[in-house]
C-alpha cells in the first residue's frame, strides 16, 4: 500500500484511494464501512470504504476475506494484495485521520469528540463514493455508538441508500471484512514506519500495540515526555493516559477555557462575580479610589512596581 | 477529564520582552552610565511605579506593562512563563515633579529645587534634578526667582491648570488623530469598528482626555482640571444603587400585596379542625364574653378604628 500521499505530512487528514472499476458505476453497488485503531493511543485512526456490485458479492466471499481481527498481519497482507487485484470490481478508499487530527479536534474549544469525527468521516467516505459515480445501493456499517441512532443519522444523509449498521458487521458482512481488511493494512502500515516530524534523533520504534494498557506504550510514553510540549504529534493527546502522564509529569499549562470554579476564575479575573452583588458588603479589591482610566484596562496596560 | 490545575504564583524573571523607544536605549555617548530602571512615586497613586532613565539621566519613561492571563513567550529556547509585554515610553517629568513642588507650596515661598525635591521613601527621585527636559519646562507650574547665580522655585496652581489643559488638549487632538473610540458604547478594543463613530462630542473627547491626564496627576489636581475646563459633572451610573429592600412607612392603610381571598373558595376547602387535648376541650368550655380575642393585642390598626 502507497502511503506516501500521507506521509508527506502526517500532521492532517488525508484520502487515499483505488481507481473506481467501471462496473460500479453502471451497476448496482454495495459498500462497506469499518474502522481501524480507534482506540489505541499511538497513531492514526483510519476508516475505510469497500464497495462492488450487488451481483459479485460472492466472487468476494470467495476472497476468503473475513473479519481483520481474526488474522494475522502477514495474511492481512495477503488479503489486501487480492483485493487490490481484483481491482476490476472491487474499489476502496481510505480516510486516514493523524493523531494531530484527533487531538486538536478532541480538544479544542468546541470539542468534537471522536464519534462525531468517526461519523463524519464515514459520510465523507460514503459521499466520495457516490461523487465517483457508483451506483450505491447498500451501505452496511460496524457500529460506532448507539447502531439504531447511527442508522437513522446514516439513512438521512444519504436518501436512497439502505443503510445496515450493526454490530460485529466486519464478521457478518463480506463488504465489511474487506473494508477493515483495508484500513487495518493502511493503520499497521502508517504506525510501523511513522515519520516524527520533531527532532527527536533516532527514536525508540518499540510502543508495541500503541494502547493504552500495554506497558510497552506506557513506557514509550513516559520516555517522550517532553516537560514543556508534551509529546510528538504521533500521541493522542486527548487520551487520557496520555493527559493523566501529562498532568503528574509536565509543566502544568493553562488555557482560558480551563475549567474552574465560578467565582474563583472571576477574582482571579478581577471580574465581580454576580453572587458579590447580593451580599451588602463590597468585594474586598474596590476600595481602591479611582479606578484606572478605561484607556488602559481596555488594553489591558498597567503600570508595575517591581520588574 | 479535566483536573484541575493549581495555579502557582508568579515567580520573578530575569528577563522581560520590553518595547521602548530607541532614545531610551541611546547608546552615543559612553560616559554617562547605561539607562537604568528605578522605582519613583507615582504622581496619581502616590505608591510606587517602574520608570526608565535614559543614559545620564536627560530624559524619562514610564513603564507599562501588558498583562493578560493564559498568556507565556516562547524566546528562542527558552519559555517564559510570563506572558507581559513591557512599554517603555517617553514621559514628561513634570508629572512626578508636581507633588514635590505641590506639597512645598504650602509655605507658600520660593525654595530652590534641591530642598523641594526629597523623599526618604524614593531617595531616587533626586535623579530628576539632572533631568535637563525637567528643568527646561518647570516654569510651566512654578514661578521662578534667580538670586545671583541660585535658582529658586514656587509652585504655581493657576500655570498647572493652564498647563494641564494644554496637555488635555493636546491629548484630544491625539485621540482624533489616532482614531481612538471615545464613546460610550465601545467596550472591547478587539472588535473591528466598521462604522464609524457619528454621534462622539467634542466634550466626550475632552472627558476622555481629562480621564488620560488624571492618570498622571493626584486626585485633588484632577479634580481642579475638571472644573477648569469647565466640564458639566455627571453622575456616574455606577453610584446609583438600587432602592433599599426597606420601605417607608406611610400613613396610607396597608393593603394585600396578595389576594388570600382565594383560598376562602369552595374548592378550597379549609382542613378540618384538629382534635383538641383535654386540656384544650375544657379551655374551650369556659365563657369567653367580653374577652378580647388574642390576635387583637398584635394589631394596633384595629385598636384605633375602635376609639
Amino acid at each position: 500500500m502507497d502511503l506516501r500521499d500521507f506521509e508527506a505530512d502526517n500532521s492532517v487528514s488525508c484520502r487515499l484511494s483505488s481507481p473506481v472499476p467501471d462496473v460500479c458505476r453502471t451497476e448496482d453497488c454495495c459498500l462497506g464501512i469499518d474502522e481501524a485503531g480507534r482506540g489505541p493511543v499511538l497513531g492514526p485512526m483510519v476508516y475505510g470504504i469497500c464497495f462492488c456490485p450487488v451481483s459479485r458479492k460472492e466472487n468476494l466471499k470467495n476472497l476468503k476475506v473475513a473479519d481483520s481481527k481474526t488474522l494475522s498481519e502477514a495474511e492481512r497482507e495477503n488479503l489486501f494484495l487480492k483485493l487490490d487485484k481484483a481491482k476490476g470490481f472491487v474499489g476502496w478508499a481510505l480516510q486516514i485521520l493523524s493523531p494531530n487530527t484527533i487531538s486538536t479536534s478532541m480538544l479544542q474549544r468546541v470539542k468534537y469528540n471522536l464519534n462525531a469525527l468517526s461519523h463524519d468521516a464515514a459520510i465523507g467516505l460514503v459521499q466520495y463514493a457516490l461523487d465517483c459515480g457508483v451506483q450505491l445501493k447498500e451501505v452496511f456499517v460496524d457500529t460506532v455508538g448507539p447502531a439504531e441512532k447511527y442508522e437513522e443519522k446514516l439513512s438521512q444523509r444519504f436518501p436512497g441508500v439502505k443503510v445496515t449498521v450493526r454490530p460485529k458487521a466486519d464478521s457478518l458482512f463480506p463488504i465489511v471484512s474487506a473494508a477493515s481488511i483495508c484500513a487495518k493494512v493502511a493503520r499497521d502500515h502508517a504506525v510501523k514506519d511513522w515519520k516524527f516530524t520533531e527532532d527527536l534523533g533516532r527514536v525508540d520504534t518499540d510502543y508495541g500495540s500503541g494502547y493504552p494498557n500495554d506497558p510497552k506504550t506506557k513506557s514509550w510514553l513516559l520516555k517522550y515526555l517532553d516537560p514543556v510540549f508534551g509529546y510528538p504529534q504521533f500521541v493522542r493527546f486527548s487520551w487520557s493516559t496520555a493527559q493523566t502522564l501529562l498532568d503528574s509529569k509536565a509543566v502544568p499549562v493553562h488555557w482560558d477555557d480551563d475549567e474552574e470554579d465560578g467565582e474563583k476564575a472571576a477574582a482571579r479575573q478581577n471580574n465581580t462575580s454576580v453572587l458579590s452583588y447580593f451580599s451588602r458588603s463590597k468585594p474586598a479589591g474596590n476600595t481602591h479610589t479611582r479606578e484606572t482610566h478605561r484607556f488602559f484596562t481596555e488594553r489591558r496596560l498597567q503600570s508595575i512596581d517591581t520588574l | 477529564m479535566t483536573t484541575k490545575k493549581k495555579r502557582s504564583a508568579h515567580t520573578s524573571n530575569d528577563s522581560w520582552v520590553v518595547i521602548a523607544a530607541d532614545s531610551a536605549l541611546d547608546k552615543t555617548k559612553l560616559d554617562d552610565g547605561d539607562p537604568t530602571f528605578i522605582r519613583l512615586r507615582n504622581p496619581a497613586t502616590g505608591a510606587a511605579s517602574q520608570y526608565l532613565f535614559s543614559r545620564g539621566d536627560v530624559r524619562l519613561y514610564e513603564v507599562k506593562a501588558f498583562v493578560e492571563d493564559f498568556h507565556s513567550w516562547f524566546i528562542d529556547q527558552t519559555v517564559q512563563r510570563d506572558g507581559r509585554l513591557l512599554y517603555v515610553t517617553p514621559m514628561d517629568p513634570l508629572f512626578l515633579l508636581l507633588p514635590y513642588l505641590q506639597s512645598g507650596a504650602v509655605e507658600g515661598k520660593f525654595q530652590p529645587l534641591q530642598q523641594i525635591v526629597m523623599d526618604e521613601d524614593y531617595p531616587g527621585c533626586t535623579r530628576m534634578l539632572k533631568c535637563t527636559q525637567a528643568l527646561d519646562t518647570l516654569q510651566h507650574v512654578a514661578d521662578e526667582k534667580v538670586v545671583g547665580s541660585q535658582k529658586f522655585h514656587r509652585y504655581s496652581q493657576e500655570k498647572t491648570m493652564d498647563w494641564l489643559k494644554k496637555k488635555v488638549l493636546n491629548t484630544v487632538s491625539a485621540l482624533k488623530k489616532s482614531d481612538i473610540s471615545v464613546g460610550g458604547g465601545v467596550k472591547s478594543t478587539t472588535y473591528v469598528r466598521v462604522k464609524q463613530e457619528t454621534d462622539v462630542t467634542e466634550e466626550d473627547y475632552l472627558r476622555y482626555a481629562h480621564g488620560l491626564i488624571s492618570e498622571y496627576i493626584s486626585e485633588d489636581l484632577s479634580k481642579d482640571l475638571h472644573k477648569h475646563l469647565q466640564l458639566p459633572e455627571i453622575s456616574s451610573p455606577k453610584e446609583v444603587e438600587p432602592p433599599s429592600k426597606k420601605r417607608k412607612l406611610s400613613d396610607k392603610p396597608v393593603e394585600a400585596g396578595e389576594d388570600y381571598t382565594k383560598f376562602n373558595s369552595a374548592d378550597f376547602a379549609r382542613k378540618p379542625p384538629k382534635k383538641m387535648t383535654a386540656a384544650q376541650k375544657t379551655l374551650a368550655k369556659v365563657d369567653k364574653t367580653g374577652m378580647k380575642s388574642m390576635s387583637s393585642f398584635f394589631s394596633p390598626k384595629v385598636k384605633q378604628e375602635i376609639k
